[in-house]
């Protein structure tokens, strides 16, 4: 790592990013909150959020040289990495963030220019289009020193992050986690221990420092309370009206999954958890007038979250529960900084995605309860196979055993291309229809 | 276990049933595969094996096993992925040895001796395969790729003794010199029937192959293990490279430049089945490499058991012209 980069780095981090946010901060107009929204009050931590993220993105810029720097699968154990100073990007943060922005087709477009087939996953393709073209809307990604992956999500981060590793020339480590059929094994914990164990000399070579396990062991101390915070703020959704919504979830998810096991992301739980729990006790609701609660299944639609914010809660309906946010939450149980490498091991080898789907349906029908909820929403996710396949049956398991009703979205997490209005509506309108006359 | 092992790739079966579990973006080989199962074309089985093969695989052996209200037992396994470390190999020999006690508990137990007995036998039958390939590298079979493939893929649900024994035979009366015509590799997961037939037409050779079902799976290399599960193990880690082991795309790269070095091929065709995200993510990477060994290069997008269309066979026909 180089001194002067070293010392551009810390410059930015305390004395250019406060500025820069600052400016950004007092360039900002308020919107006036409209006197017939159908949504409650605004969350105040918004505004800190926004600060968090694009801080991280802000000395990213600044990261290359200063640290070793990491591409990361939103998967993957960085706790270990943690303890090395890793900056950490993730691919599908970024990816999230341009399908949000609306940029996944025109990113995609480049990798598909390219040779890669539009049938691949949206976030990879956005990303395999930045790697070629350096576009991204927050400036500038910093390239990776080392590429950590884990296929504990789907193997396609394993086939994508093969990709960035040739194109890149750089190492590629792979925490390759045993696809749960049945119940985790111990032979599956012990080989999955003995990865993490052999990839320390290689993360001590990138990035130049030594391994100390104190280090890791509070890493990982932070990493579960931050989980932890995460799951409680989740659960204030049991409670009528829900404080907030899954659409706001999806986007404050951002800070357990690219910065979990630093100080900030815990921080920022914790203010948004008193301010969630603040609402619970004077009875304030995300919606003005919650009729009905709903779930939802997969990752989000990226480009249509505000439309679909908009278009449940005119009807008075109300996501409070997902199983992809909950998968941040869900097995932190398992984190022990008595035994750090097996806690990770058990936490990350047993994700809902590493799962069959058995357990998802056990998940779906455990939500479904705790939260009180009306219908089911699912995402089938063209980009997502592993969450994807498998969704018709639950969807039909979940009707028969608790008289759920549900509809099935065809469409992509940030691909728009992929995305059908009218089929969609059509969809909606009689899924509305069912739910309002139950 | 005196059981005959019968791989379920590209069943001849229409798929339209299939799509009540499955969304219209998962690939032909598993559709068809469910599709079979659901016609209750799988009920003389005594069991299922799914392999971690990819995401579909994956989640298509939940929903059999979780699902479908079968009551064929299904086993599965999975394969350690690449990049491996010291202790990949006995986590694979430990797979190897659970995937054993299982299969017992279904299909009744095994001996030591016949164990290795079958095992070894595997090898002779890979031995075989490969003798077969350099054959047909070096231009000694006479056999039309149809025909070729079709004995080759005999392998996949023929008793062994039956299917050794039939291949020499199909060895025997193909020899021959076959050295006319452009030569061809195909890469992708199968030799698509069509593919083949067309090619005959056009007098075009297939010298080898880097396919996931067939080329694929021929070990580079035979170890000296005496254990059974220790010549498996040698057997997996000696495999080609590929992307459903998570092998580095740079290996794949020379793995399939060595075979069209080797055989001295003018082109590559990639027979993509649709949606498999595998071999999609490689695709560009080895074409451009191909193309800058001065190689012809022909991806077609294609579906198990869908007849060629029109245009695709045209594209085929206006590469091979490209080759003379």
């Amino acid at each position: 790592m180089s001194m002067k980069q070293r010392l551009a780095y810390n410059f930015m981090k305390d004395l250019g990013a406060p500025v820069a946010m600052g400016l950004a901060a007092k360039g900002k107009k308020k919107r006036p909150a409209s006197t017939d929204s159908p949504f409650g009050p605004r969350l105040k931590c918004a505004v800190r959020l926004k600060e968090i993220m694009t801080r991280h993105y802000f000395l990213a810029r600044y990261a290359k040289g200063a640290k070793p720097v990491a591409w990361v699968t939103s998967g993957a154990p960085v706790e270990l990495l943690r303890a090395f100073d890793f900056y950490t990007i993730y691919p599908e943060n970024h990816g999230a963030l341009c399908g949000a922005q609306r940029l996944g087709p025109e990113y995609c477009a480049i990798a598909e220019d390219n040779g890669y087939h539009q049938d691949l996953c949206s976030y990879a393709r956005i990303d395999l289009g930045h790697a070629l073209s350096g576009k991204t809307p927050v400036g500038k990604l910093p390239s990776p020193d080392l590429l950590f992956a884990s296929n504990n999500i789907c193997q396609t981060v394993l086939y994508w992050y093969r990709v960035l590793a040739h194109r890149l020339k750089v190492p590629l480590l792979l925490f390759d986690t045993p696809y749960n059929f049945e119940n985790i094994r111990q032979e599956d914990i012990d080989y999955m221990v003995n990865q993490l164990e052999e990839m320390v000399p290689v993360l001590e070579r990138v990035s130049g420092k030594a391994f100390e396990e104190e280090t890791f062991s509070q890493v990982i101390h932070l990493a579960k309370d931050t989980s932890r915070c995460w799951g409680r703020i989740l659960e204030t959704m049991q409670r009528r009206p829900a404080p907030m919504t899954i659409f706001d979830a999806f986007v404050h998810l951002a800070p357990v999954v690219s910065l979990r096991g630093l100080p900030v992301a815990l921080g920022y739980y914790q203010i948004l958890l008193a301010e969630l729990e603040e609402r619970v006790d004077q009875g304030i609701g995300a919606l003005r007038h919650e009729q009905k609660r709903l779930m939802w299944d997969n990752i989000a639609i990226w480009y249509k979250v505000r439309d679909f914010s908009n278009l449940f809660a005119e009807r008075g309906m109300n996501f409070v529960t997902a199983t992809y946010t909950n998968a941040w939450a869900e097995t932190s149980a398992h984190m022990d900084v008595e035994k750090p490498f097996e806690s990770m091991a058990r936490t990350y080898g047993q994700v809902i995605l590493n799962n069959s789907l058995n357990h998802r349906l056990e998940l779906m029908e455990r939500l479904i309860r705790d939260y009180q909820v009306d219908g089911l929403v699912i995402h089938s996710a063209k980009s997502c196979k592993p969450y994807s396949v498998g969704q018709y049956d639950l969807k039909r398991i979940l009707m028969d055993r608790l008289e759920v009703p549900s509809v099935i979205i065809e469409a992509d997490i940030t691909d728009f291309r992929a995305f059908s209005e009218e089929q969609t509506r059509t969809r909606l309108e009689a899924f509305f229809e069912t739910l309002e006359a139950s | 276990m005196n059981a005959v092992p019968v791989e379920i790739w590209d069943p001849p079966i229409e798929t339209a049933n299939a799509n009540v579990h499955l969304q219209p973006y998962i690939c032909s080989v598993v559709k068809s595969g469910l599709a079979l199962i659901l016609e209750g074309k799988t009920k003389i089985l005594d069991g299922f094996l799914f392999p971690h093969t990819c995401d579909s695989i994956q989640n298509l052996a939940s929903v059999v096993n979780d699902y479908l209200g079968l009551e064929i037992p299904c086993c599965f396994f999975y394969h350690p992925k690449a990049p491996f470390g010291k202790s990949t190999r006995d986590y694979y020999t430990n797979q190897l040895k659970s995937l054993a006690g299982v299969l017992e508990g279904h299909l009744g137990p095994v001996g030591s001796d016949e164990l290795k007995r079958r095992v070894t036998q595997g090898l002779d039958l890979h031995r075989r395969l490969a003798d077969a390939y350099e054959m047909r590298r070096s231009g000694a079979i006479a056999a039309s790729n149809t025909s070729f493939y079709r004995n080759v893929r005999l392998a996949e649900y023929q008793h062994p003794d039956d299917f050794l024994s039939g291949f020499e035979t199909f060895l025997a009366v193909s020899k021959g010199e076959n050295l006319k015509g452009p030569a061809v590799i195909l890469s992708g997961i199968l030799p698509h029937p069509e593919i083949l037939r067309l090619l005959d037409q056009q007098g075009v050779r297939v010298v080898d192959d880097d396919l996931l079902s067939c080329g694929r799976r021929m070990p580079l290399r035979f170890g000296e293990a005496q254990d059974p599960y220790e010549i498996l193990v040698e057997n997996y880690f000696a495999m080609p490279p590929c992307p459903t082991r998570g092998s580095p795309i740079q290996e794949r790269i020379d793995f399939m430049m060595d075979k069209a070095q080797a055989s001295e091929a003018q082109g590559i065709i990639f027979c993509v089945i649709k949606f498999c995200e595998p071999e999609c993510f490689d695709v560009p990477e080895m074409v451009a490499a191909a193309k800058e060994a001065g190689l012809k290069t022909l991806i077609l997008d294609l579906e198990v058991n869908q007849p060629l269309s029109g245009q695709l066979a045209t594209r085929v026909e206006a590469f091979v012209e490209m080759l003379r």
